[in-house]
């Protein structure tokens, strides 16, 4: 996080550059190099500095995941807390248009919105988003059944409490967990679709500081040089430590928000 | 019940039309041009491009060109796929196979390991074997799949020559080929057994283990966290304090009470996973060479094969709509609470 | 779980690699590539990989003799027709040529000169869009298509084609509306000789006057050709799986010459490379297709052997600048004008501007980094490897004075002042033309702080869409020969009807006047002597930037024996006529 707000200050962008997330290049041999005093945690192929595209890339990873992740769990929560409470035709009409995003196999469709619309960050982001919130729709739809038929639900009904506040009050706070818990671990999955993206050539412009990037730059200097297995080791350790800690540190949160909001598992 | 079934399936045709709709609205979008650059792919061709677009009729507006694709539908003729190089009913029967069987074959180990390390995690919570196991699980989530699909080929294969890429050996290839080989499921496993092929059997099995343990690997966090999280959730419960005090043994109570209830939302994310696991492989299938249904979707997409993505979104469309009438019904016998049927 | 795996692999690198002598599956080579095949019907076919297949199943007329691109062997033909052996009329628009007797197909039944005929006929007929045809269409009946420009077929073709294709006894008679130099190069890399009651009995054309129509444009998956061979050459199409992406030819123990000493070749499509490299040190590959920047992980592995210096026939990259930009809907200039903010639509048109582009080009940096030292810089649009390539023609040299100098006269020390910003466009996922991109903006960009310059990688059907509307200001592509001749990269890259010109909307009449003259001319001494003014033309005018002639390298297996390059093969290097190898 830290990383992330001072990227400006740890990793100065060129002078002449226009856009501080792209990477700035020190020639333009296809060979990676090794950490230096200059690159400290060495060049990818095309030479890339991956000190500054990991830094940068922090930023990236923030943004994208907290925006597409947010984004597509209110959606889904509200959605599909709607269909599971009301159920009726209200689940039936959500819930077939969820099947119907759903059914597509999700890298197809994002494929099909980059080709259309073009590859950049943001058609990645949107692509994402619209193929992952009925997941969380569908999920949240399976919780608020379950729920709905507990005796506190009954309870606040004969109390005459209002649709909404029984929704919003106590069937969404019961069901939400498995929801936040998948949130929470998407969040660094997101990166990792990044990575399958451009794996196939469709994710950020080349050079733009993105980790789910620089780790598919490292794709063919994975099995290293003849003799020397790890002569590139830098080139997938480094951006997928990265992607770890932070699939980690979202896991970790998500752990903790849970306990949070469930004393009951004190 | 078997109405609920009935029901659930009779949805087929429209999610189907749903989702090749949809399809075509995003499609809409593209230029005659953009279009033609699935037939034009050398810049020697450059200069006939009007004549590719005049040939494959590439100027007719969407809405044209969809209305055109659902009446060949409606005569059992799905188009050719210029990516696959063989109509798309063709296609299907040639990839989808493949891929049934490696996600197959991977699905079962992901469900069996997912469930019993999350119910593990859960019930040893905080203690070694608990963080041990969400570490391991987690770091395969964060690795891309060809990272770790190229690492596990160097060492198996690169190394140790024991799990070679691609589907088969010339042998087997020869073998499967020949005139007395029948192909009674088109699943190639089950054929060769069917065949008494012991061999053939082998050789296949060896060329899947790797991709299945690569999948196994990077999908087997989801699940775990999801049973742990959902097992914990169930272990605070009333209920299961209930049972203890009634001295029940702890087996008992875990695995009759908390469990059954637990699986609920596994199941629902288990049929998504298998869904998944089907339209996720193609990252799989390319570093491991295995001619699956993946790839084609996602490289007929990125080439703009009309029929071909709307050929691999109807089997993904077909399958989802499968799956989840399976799950639906496996909720109702887990929780019998939910009822089905109305 | 990775450290552990870290040490697995760390644990078993340390073994000696097996040392093994004798090959792998010996008898079956097996070639890994990147390309599918598109149709091995040699009258559709337009691509390298259905072309590699086709080069080792069917036989044309003529064949390269060994690595050379201008001398030629007969194959099917019996002589070669020159002047001196009277087979080329003294005018140059009448060819004989003899056919070569006791050919069989792999099917056994005999090839006769009406097959010869009828082959030729089906390449000139078939002509689907986009496709071959016009290669032989052009010199044969002297224009490139069947058809008009609305689609429907020209009533004289038949007549046409008749008129130059013909019998006399055993011979086939070539008949030119104009002499045309490269005819016999031509025919010595297209249409080769087909089975004709094969193709009848199978559905195909049979010859007729009537149902010729029917077969022109077809749909390719009709044709039997489509995924079965029946040729005369050194091996037979067993299976074409496109499920497994994978060729599977055996030896033709009839072959009209001695059997190939291989059994079985294996072509099979590898996409990721890593996958490939593995197999190739496993031998269970043979060769493997793996282009230049990656060959730092070929060198030194034991077993294998690196062959570099391969010449290709090729121009690539090259940066085109586009004369006249299309308007409409443009994102690619900016403001449209000249006000800093963007380019005007014939901002090119200066040549100022384009020689202030070339002179700001590092090509010593391009070809250090990006060829790894390898190939020369390209003195013009006809490479190293083809006659009429001058080797002391003048080239514009990395001068960022001279550049300044340029710029600050271009369109009256106007562009100097105001500065300009525009976008150049290269098709995605190509890495040496984004390189060549990058260079320029950044040399460029470092002139004068108002010149703006945006790289954007395009996705391919984009990239079509811009480039046929001529909307591109500035783009990098390249081109790759069809048969080795000078007339078949002067003609699309410099003649006004060629294919870049014409997007360029670049049209100069001295430049067709020479290129046309270059053509009809069968003296090759005087040929040569036309291509050198041309390319001294185009270093004066610079409607597009050559960088370099392209060196490449083949990485195969120590046993592999009696390889051969011809830059002509399709897929050369890597892929090959597989008639000479051999493994022990």
């Amino acid at each position: 996080m830290t990383v992330a707000v001072l990227a400006p200050a740890i990793a100065r962008p060129e002078a002449n550059a226009r856009d501080p997330y792209i990477i700035p290049q020190t020639g333009y041999s296809p060979d990676p190099v090794r950490p230096s005093k200059e690159h400290p945690f060495g060049t990818t192929e095309q030479q890339y500095d991956l000190f500054y595209g990991m830094v940068w890339g922090t930023r990236t990873a923030f943004k994208v995941a907290l925006m597409v992740v947010a984004s597509a769990v209110t959606v889904g929560i509200l959605l599909g807390g709607a269909a599971g409470f009301y159920g009726g035709w209200v689940d039936e009409v959500l819930m077939r248009f969820t099947d119907v995003i759903l059914a597509f196999p999700d890298l197809v469709l994002a494929v099909v919105i980059v080709a259309v619309t073009g590859p950049s960050l943001e058609h990645v982001m949107y692509s994402v988003m619209a193929v992952s919130w009925p997941s969380y729709a569908r999920l949240m739809r399976g919780d608020v059944l379950s729920v709905k038929e507990r005796d506190f639900v009954a309870a606040a009904r004969a109390l005459g409490a209002s649709d909404a506040r029984i929704l919003l009050r106590h069937i969404v706070p019961n069901a939400i967990y498995p929801v936040l818990v998948v949130a929470s671990l998407s969040m660094g999955r997101i990166v990792i679709t990044a990575a399958a993206l451009s794996f196939l050539g469709l994710g950020s412009p080349v050079g733009y500081a993105d980790w789910g990037q620089l780790i598919s730059l490292s794709r063919n200097w994975i099995l290293g040089s003849s003799g020397n297995p790890f002569a590139y080791w830098h080139t997938v350790a480094i951006p997928g430590a990265a992607i770890f800690l932070f699939v980690l540190g979202w896991n970790l949160l998500g752990d903790a928000v849970r306990d949070i909001l469930d004393p009951r598992q004190k | 019940m078997l109405r609920y079934i009935l029901k659930r399936l009779a949805f087929l045709p429209l999610v189907v039309f749903g989702v090749t709709a949809l399809l075509f609205l995003c499609l809409q979008f593209l230029s005659p041009e953009m279009r033609a650059s699935l037939y034009i792919k050398d810049p020697r061709q450059l200069s006939q491009i009007e004549s590719v677009i005049e040939k494959y009729g590439l100027r007719k507006p969407m809405p044209v060109q969809y209305a055109l694709w659902l009446k060949e539908v409606a005569h059992g003729e799905l188009g050719y796929s210029e990516t696959a190089k063989m109509p798309v009913s063709e296609a299907i029967r040639a990839f989808f196979p493949a891929t049934f069987e490696l996600t197959l074959i991977s699905f079962i180990p992901i469900m069996i390991t997912g469930i019993y390390f999350g119910v593990l995690s859960a019930v040893h919570r905080d203690k070694f074997i608990d963080h041990f196991t969400r570490f391991v699980a987690i770091t395969g989530y964060s690795l891309p799949s060809f990272v770790l699909g190229l690492l596990l080929l160097m060492v198996f294969y690169g190394k140790l020559h024991w799990l070679p890429p691609g589907r088969y050996t010339l042998e087997t290839d020869m073998l499967v080929h020949a005139e007395g080989f029948r192909h009674w499921t088109g699943i190639l496993t089950f054929d060769c057994l069917l065949n008494g092929e012991w061999a053939a059997y082998v050789d296949v099995v060896k060329h899947m283990l790797l991709p299945a343990a690569t999948l196994l690997y990077i999908s087997v966090a989801l699940l775990l966290r999801i049973t742990r999280s959902s097992m914990l959730e169930e272990l605070s419960k009333d209920y299961v304090r209930t049972a203890r005090a009634k001295g029940l043994p702890e087996n008992v109570v875990i695995y009759k009470h908390a469990l059954a209830n637990a699986l609920i939302p596994v199941v629902t994310l288990a049929s998504l996973l298998f869904i998944g696991l089907l339209g996720g492989v193609v990252i799989t299938e390319t570093v491991f060479d295995f001619p699956g249904i993946g790839r084609w979707g996602v490289q007929a997409a990125q080439q703009l094969d009309v029929p071909g993505v709307l050929g691999a979104t109807m089997l993904a469309a077909f399958l989802f709509v499968t799956a989840n009438l399976a799950s639906d019904i496996l909720y109702a016998v887990v929780d019998p609470r939910i009822r089905v049927g109305d | 779980m990775l450290r552990i795996l870290m040490s697995a692999v760390l644990a078993v690198g340390a073994l000696p690699a097996a040392a093994r002598s004798a090959s792998k599956n010996p008898g079956i080579f097996t070639y890994l590539t990147i390309a599918d095949a598109d149709s091995v019907d040699p009258a559709w076919a337009y691509d390298t990989a259905s072309g590699l297949v086709i080069l080792n199943v069917y036989e044309p007329l003529f064949q390269y003799d060994g690595t050379s691109t201008e001398k030629l062997l007969p194959l099917i033909a019996e002589k070669v027709p020159s002047r001196d052996n009277g087979l080329i009329s003294p005018d140059g628009r009448t060819y004989t040529i003899p056919l070569r007797k006791g050919i069989k197909f792999h099917d056994g039944s005999p090839m006769t000169a009406e097959d010869v005929r009828w082959s030729l006929l089906r390449f000139l007929l078939v002509d689907r869009a986009a496709g071959p045809s016009s290669l032989l269409l052009e010199p044969l009946v002297g224009y490139p298509s069947t058809r008009g420009d609305d689609g429907e077929i020209l009533a004289h073709v038949w007549n046409d084609v008749n008129r130059a294709v013909t019998l006399r006894g055993d011979d086939i008679v070539l008949r030119l509306p104009r002499p045309y130099a490269p005819l016999l190069s031509i025919l010595a890399a297209w249409a080769p000789v087909l089975p004709k009651a094969w193709a009848g009995k199978n559905g195909d054309w049979d010859g007729g006057e009537a149902s010729w129509h029917k077969f022109n444009d077809p749909s390719k998956e009709t044709s039997p050709f489509f995924d079965k061979a029946n040729g005369t050459g050194p091996f037979k199409l067993e299976r074409w799986d496109r499920k497994t992406k994978e060729f599977l030819l055996t030896r033709n123990d009839r072959y009209w010459r001695a059997p190939a000493k291989l059994q079985t070749v294996v072509i099979k499509s590898v996409s990721e490379f890593g996958t490939r490299k593995l197999m190739l040190q496993a031998g269970d590959a043979d060769t493997i297709y793996a282009d230049r920047p990656l060959i730092s992980q070929l060198q030194d592995i034991p077993g294998i052997t690196v062959l570099d210096d391969q010449p290709t026939v090729e121009m690539n990259p090259v940066v085109f600048f586009t004369y006249r930009i299309n308007q409409v809907a443009n994102a690619f200039v900016g403001s449209g004008r000249l006000d800093g903010a963007g380019i005007p639509l014939d901002f090119f048109s200066d040549k100022d501007v384009r020689k202030g582009f070339a002179h700001a080009f590092d090509f010593k940096g391009f070809l250090a980094d990006v060829m790894r030292g390898k190939g020369t810089q390209a003195t013009g649009a006809i490479p190293k490897s083809l006659p009429g390539h001058d080797p002391n023609g003048r080239t514009y040299r990395f001068d960022l004075k001279k550049a300044e100098e340029h710029f600050r006269k271009a369109w009256g020390g106007q562009a100097w002042e105001k500065g300009f910003k525009f976008t150049i466009a290269f098709n995605s996922g190509n890495l040496p033309r984004q390189t060549v991109c990058q260079i320029l903006k950044r040399n460029v960009e470092a002139l004068n702080p108002k010149f703006k310059i945006d790289v954007r990688a395009v996705e391919w059907p984009t990239f079509l869409d811009a480039y046929k509307a001529s909307k591109l200001p500035v783009f990098v592509m390249g081109w790759h020969a069809d048969y080795p001749d000078p007339h078949n990269f002067a003609f699309p890259l410099l003649h006004s009807k060629g294919d870049y010109p014409a997007t360029q909307k670049f049209k100069d009449p001295e430049f067709d006047r020479l290129i046309d003259a270059a053509n009809a001319e069968t003296d090759p001494s005087k040929r040569k002597q036309i291509y050198a003014q041309l390319q001294a033309l185009e270093f004066e005018e610079a409607p597009h930037l050559v960088i370099v002639d392209a060196v490449r390298y083949r990485t195969q297996r120590d046993w592999v024996k009696g390889w051969f390059n011809n830059p002509i093969f399709p897929d050369s290097p890597y892929g090959s006529y597989f008639y000479t190898l051999s493994k022990d």
